[in-house]
């Protein structure tokens, strides 16, 4: 690391313009993030071009600070609304949610900020000190490796299983199944579209999403609204968390935060899948695992520093070789190219100038969260004041919007109310949307990446074997399910009889 | 909150951006803002197009334009969208990449429209095929390639950006030109198919110039050949495989087309506006920079581009089409 470039970028970033745009830039990003269908990657993509005509500084500072402040913006509508903003907040949902419903929802963003700063925080420190030997990390991750992510991912799925298991296996594997509709990867073959082309790229997650967590919610606002016991709107409880528990929750941060760099760095995988892996360890770790999903402060932090913890770990490979970790970064490395920087990995060296003002930006902007965010989630939280009835119409409003924001497509709309029952029914019928959710997530990457591995592996389930990070996520994934069973018990109990006859 | 017109709003405070207020007399007579439809999300490669030619084509002829992303379908989306549903008045047009343009709908029953309810524009770029390899690979020039293939026909794994892409013809081109053949990858896109290729899981990426340049520049990548009909100024020591007796030329290209039965003179004021961008110096140099490969071809000649690739590759797949879906 030369010293001298880094502090070029320091001093790009420290200007009065640029801290204005970084500012901005994050308060744009929360406003993306808390809107469902808005995404990061497309506010990326929109503003890129305003940014032709700026400093280069200006504009990777302001493009930076967006994509940081859409991946906090995503929990404040899943909090306060049961409406992931971002699908990389739909994990933050299942205590979130619950605690906004117990009074608490000041609190809870409270954590939710906290802990996206610090997630935030982390990965910009380890894209400034670690990136070019984290980024030769990702190249370890081919098609076989991803598979054995993919797997893990979906063992997920037994432990968030509430209650029943058979309903979140059934959930799970429905979820895997709507994900095979679209274009079969390796034969072009189109599956289950029933001729319909809107249905050729598969079923837009985000549109499941929307349909699945949203809908259900707003009817049942409109179902609850006449009863009076409104506890969400009386909120007066504090916004900045005591010292106390964040100290409490500091080592969960850190795992979850450690989590989002690996999972960011990976390409092929994201936010979304990072929340759901950070949420299930926290839950692994917990001592007290029946409050999560009931409004568990830890079931909060560890999505939401995962996720902001992705967006620095998506960097890594990005600018240590050339190689976006997500469509967001993609976008950046488009920026990049608009000032004359071909993608490759002398991003550091050559242009190190514009790399690490890059990289001190996106240090700032979390800077920049904290500050914003406190503000921004103040005003937010008075959305509990509206009367329910509203706050129904409104969400509606806002699902059919960014159903069509997505792709465009009325289509998507249809899908999306469509969905949307569907979701309700399960509601009532007790079954949790979540596993449904890891299904969809996890399950193109599964089959992909299963397919490209028979291809390279001459159709042997070796190949899985030959490859150690593959072979230790595998064993890793069958403990998992092994503890979901009464395996262990069995196992462990000729020892306890032992004990209690010696 | 109101996405579409955000988006919109976006794009034309973009363009008013990018264009000075001296827009000149040179007014288009059929409307005065015409939508690009974008078969693919904002941000990729026909995106990056987009944002270099529009403002300039905006200046020539003095109108707006608006982007509409709808992606979906590899495009099939857009493109059903301009060919079946589109005013022809001239006020609409889209990105066309080939041959995506036709090998959806040669691949595809469910995919109705063809290139004969289009009004060809102009070609812009023709971003050439490569064939790259790990740095540390045992192949050192296309031959060794070729070598172990012959040795053992059908192992050898070859990445492509998904099946029905350029890369996935360009393959099986190359095992009609050559009788030999590989074991196809299909990836989703050429980054990740590249970035395979970089970790040394696949033995060899089929991928496109632009996309690997900085790669195999820096030495990440080595380029073994390049599928075009000269040798790039770009890469002045990877051979053609035309040199090497082996006449596959191909590439992923990108164009703009209107809809079918458009009015002649918005067709001609189109083309003549391409045709004036292709001689600007600043456009050149600005192409250059995002590693963007002119290759300007307008009206009939486009025409004939798009008539030649479709009896191409309809021959292409209706000999392998059995063999891929098994």
């Amino acid at each position: 690391m030369d010293s001298s470039l880094v502090m070029t970028g320091l001093v790009n970033v420290l200007s009065l313009t640029n801290i204005a745009c970084i500012l901005g830039g994050t308060l744009l990003g929360m406003f993306v993030g808390a809107m469902p269908g808005l995404s990061a990657t497309m506010a990326l993509a929109l503003l890129l071009p305003l940014t032709f005509s700026f400093d280069p500084a200006t504009g990777l500072s302001m493009l930076a600070s967006l994509y940081v402040g859409a991946s906090y913006g995503g929990s404040i509508a899943a909090i306060l609304l049961r409406t992931p903003g971002t699908p990389s907040a739909a994990a933050t949902v299942l205590d979130g949610f619950p605690m906004s419903q117990q009074g608490k929802a000041g609190q809870a963003l409270g954590i939710s900020l906290f802990a996206s700063f610090f997630g935030g925080l982390m990965s910009g420190i380890a894209l400034l000190t670690a990136a070019p030997l984290l980024g030769t990390l990702v190249l370890e991750f081919g098609p076989v490796e991803l598979f054995a992510i993919a797997v893990l991912g979906i063992t997920i799925i037994g432990s968030l299983a509430q209650g029943s298991v058979v309903s979140g296996l059934l959930s799970g594997g429905l979820g895997l199944l709507v994900s095979t509709v679209g274009m079969d990867l390796t034969t072009g073959t189109p599956r289950m579209t029933f001729g319909q082309i809107n249905l050729f790229s598969g079923i837009d997650f985000t549109v499941a999403l929307i349909g699945l967590f949203s809908v259900p919610q707003a009817l049942a606002l409109i179902e609850n609204s006449h009863r009076s016991n409104k506890v969400a709107s009386r909120i007066t409880d504090r916004l900045v968390p005591r010292l106390a528990i964040i100290k409490r929750l500091m080592p969960n941060i850190l795992r979850s935060s450690g989590i989002g760099i690996i999972v960011g760095l990976i390409p092929g995988t994201g936010g979304d899948t990072a929340s759901w892996f950070a949420y299930n360890e926290a839950k692994r770790f917990a001592k007290d695992k029946s409050r999560f999903g009931n409004g568990e402060i830890a079931g909060v932090a560890a999505p939401e520093a995962a996720n902001n913890a992705v967006v620095g770990g998506a960097l890594i490979p990005t600018i240590a070789l050339g190689i976006p970790g997500s469509s967001s970064t993609a976008i950046l490395l488009g920026a990049l190219m608009v000032q004359g920087i071909l993608p490759g990995p002398n991003l550091l060296t050559d242009y190190g100038d514009v790399t690490y003002t890059l990289i001190w930006a996106v240090i700032l902007a979390n800077v920049a969260l904290l500050i914003v965010g406190l503000a921004f989630t103040k005003m937010s939280v008075s959305v509990t004041r509206i009367p329910d009835g509203f706050v129904a119409c409104a969400i509606l409003t806002l699902c059919i919007i960014g159903a069509f924001a997505i792709n465009n497509s009325l289509f998507d709309v249809g899908l999306m109310l469509g969905f949307g029952l569907f979701g309700y029914w399960l509601s009532k019928a007790g079954v949790s949307p979540a596993p449904m959710v890891i299904g969809l997530i996890l399950g193109p990457v599964m089959e992909t990446s299963f397919q490209q591995s028979m291809l390279i592996g001459n159709d042997s389930f070796g190949v899985f074997l030959q490859s150690p990070i593959a072979s230790v996520l595998l064993v890793l994934a069958l403990l998992s399910i092994l503890q979901a069973t009464p395996v262990f018990r069995w196992l462990r109990q000729p020892f306890k009889r032992r004990l209690k006859h010696g | 909150m109101h996405a579409k017109t955000l988006r919109r709003w976006l794009s034309i405070a973009a363009a008013a951006f990018a264009i000075s207020p001296l827009v000149q007399a040179a007014d288009y007579t059929a409307s005065d803002e015409i939508t690009v439809l974008q078969g693919f999300k904002p941000g990729g490669g026909s995106d990056t197009l987009a944002q270099l030619v529009q403002p300039r084509l905006s200046e020539i002829l003095g109108v707006d334009f608006v982007n509409e992303y709808m992606p979906g379908a590899t495009g099939a989306v857009a493109w059903t969208r301009l060919a079946k549903q589109s005013p022809n008045d001239g006020s609409v047009v889209s990105i066309t990449n080939t041959p995506m343009l036709m090998t959806n709908y040669i691949m595809n029953d469910a995919i109705s429209y063809t290139t004969d309810e289009l009004t060809p524009i102009a070609n812009v770029v023709t971003d050439p095929g490569i064939v790259v390899v790990n740095a540390d690979s045992p192949y050192q020039t296309i031959e060794d390639l070729f070598d172990a293939a012959r040795q053992n026909p059908g192992t050898v794994t070859i990445g492509n950006s998904g099946v029905g892409g350029d890369d996935f013809f360009t393959t099986i081109l190359l095992e009609q030109a050559t009788g030999l053949s590989f074991k196809k990858v299909p990836f989703q896109g050429d980054g990740p198919s590249a970035t395979a290729a970089m970790g040394g899981k696949i033995d060899a990426s089929f991928n496109n110039v632009g996309n690997v340049y900085g790669q195999v520049q820096s030495g990440n990548l080595r380029a073994l050949a390049v599928f075009a009909e000269e040798r790039l100024d770009s890469l002045p020591d990877v051979p053609t495989l035309k040199e090497k007796g082996i006449d596959v030329v191909a590439g992923s290209s990108r164009g703009y087309s209107a809809p079918a039965g458009i009015p002649d003179e918005a067709r001609q004021q189109l083309i003549e506006a391409f045709q004036t961008l292709a001689q600007d110096p600043d456009f050149q140099a600005e192409a250059k920079k995002r590693a963007m490969n002119l290759d300007i071809v307008t009206g009939d000649d486009y025409r004939a581009m798009f008539e030649r690739m479709e009896s191409q590759y309809r021959q292409v797949w209706d000999e392998v089409k059995d063999d891929v879906a098994q």
